[in-house]
């Protein structure tokens, strides 16, 4: 990570291991293993739950689920997903579909990134 | 053994409770607001984290019912939440918290030291 301080979202980390290396201090590789396998579980269902909410006028559904979502992906070290989950998170509060729409698909994108990137970073520290 | 209501929706945040406490207290879960309440009810723990964004019945208003409720008013109660925009530690202290923690959870000590600062004062 660059130890100067970052101006906007371009120059923002999109992953941060250190994330992971402190699951594994708070309870070693079999946290780590765990926190993974139900994020993997459980972030594609709270996106998918969150972009049929939004497509049936549900903005208090997509708001929750995209409130977790933030939250579970900065806990596991995907800071850009946990960013564009607060985006959506704030969309759906001020009722803009259109916006939303849009950034559950960048999100969707995402998602795919950071399950290969915990793929392999669950290999690498055998957990 | 200490015990501590933990009230959490997502399984991930209770699993990571879970790790960073398990050893130290006896962890009560619920993953809703009227469950909580009935179990609060059933046996008072010493303390609870208490998420803010639950589906339904969110903590501010299971807070409100804990303070109404005479059994239950005095119990130390630990806002967790991912609001974190500034303001909003002032704005959880007064609504009736009587603490508040950020999620990610990235320092278990500002979390065991605010559980053990209110369990020092029952």
């Amino acid at each position: 990570m660059s130890s100067t301080p970052a101006t906007n979202a371009a120059e923002l980390p999109d992953v941060d291991p250190d994330a992971l290396t402190r699951l594994e201090r708070f309870g070693g590789r079999k946290l780590l293993r765990e926190m993974i396998a139900l994020f993997v579980e459980i972030a594609p269902a709270r996106l998918s739950t969150a972009l049929r909410a939004v497509a049936e006028g549900s903005m208090t559904t997509a708001e929750n689920e995209l409130h977790s979502l933030k939250s579970s992906s900065a806990q596991l070290g995907a800071m850009k997903l946990s960013r564009l989950s607060e985006r959506g998170e704030l969309l759906a509060r001020a009722g803009m579909v259109t916006g939303i729409t849009e950034t559950l698909l960048e999100s969707r994108t995402e998602l795919a990134r950071v399950q290969s990137w915990l793929a392999g970073e669950r290999e690498a520290r055998g957990a | 053994m200490t015990t501590l209501a933990v009230v959490e929706d997502n399984a991930d945040n209770r699993l990571l409770l879970q790790a960073l406490l398990g050893e130290r207290y006896s962890l009560v879960e619920f993953d809703n607001g009227a469950d909580a309440l009935a179990g609060l009810a059933r046996s008072l723990p010493d303390l609870v984290l208490l998420d803010i964004s639950l589906p339904g019945m969110d903590g501010n208003e299971i807070l409100a019912r804990i303070r109404a409720d005479e059994r239950l008013r005095a119990l130390p109660v630990i806002a967790l939440t991912a609001h974190a925009m500034a303001g909003n530690r002032e704005k959880y202290l007064s609504a009736g918290f009587n603490d508040y923690i950020t999620k990610p959870i990235v320092d278990e000590m500002i979390l065991i030291e605010a559980i053990e600062r209110w369990l020092v004062r029952r």
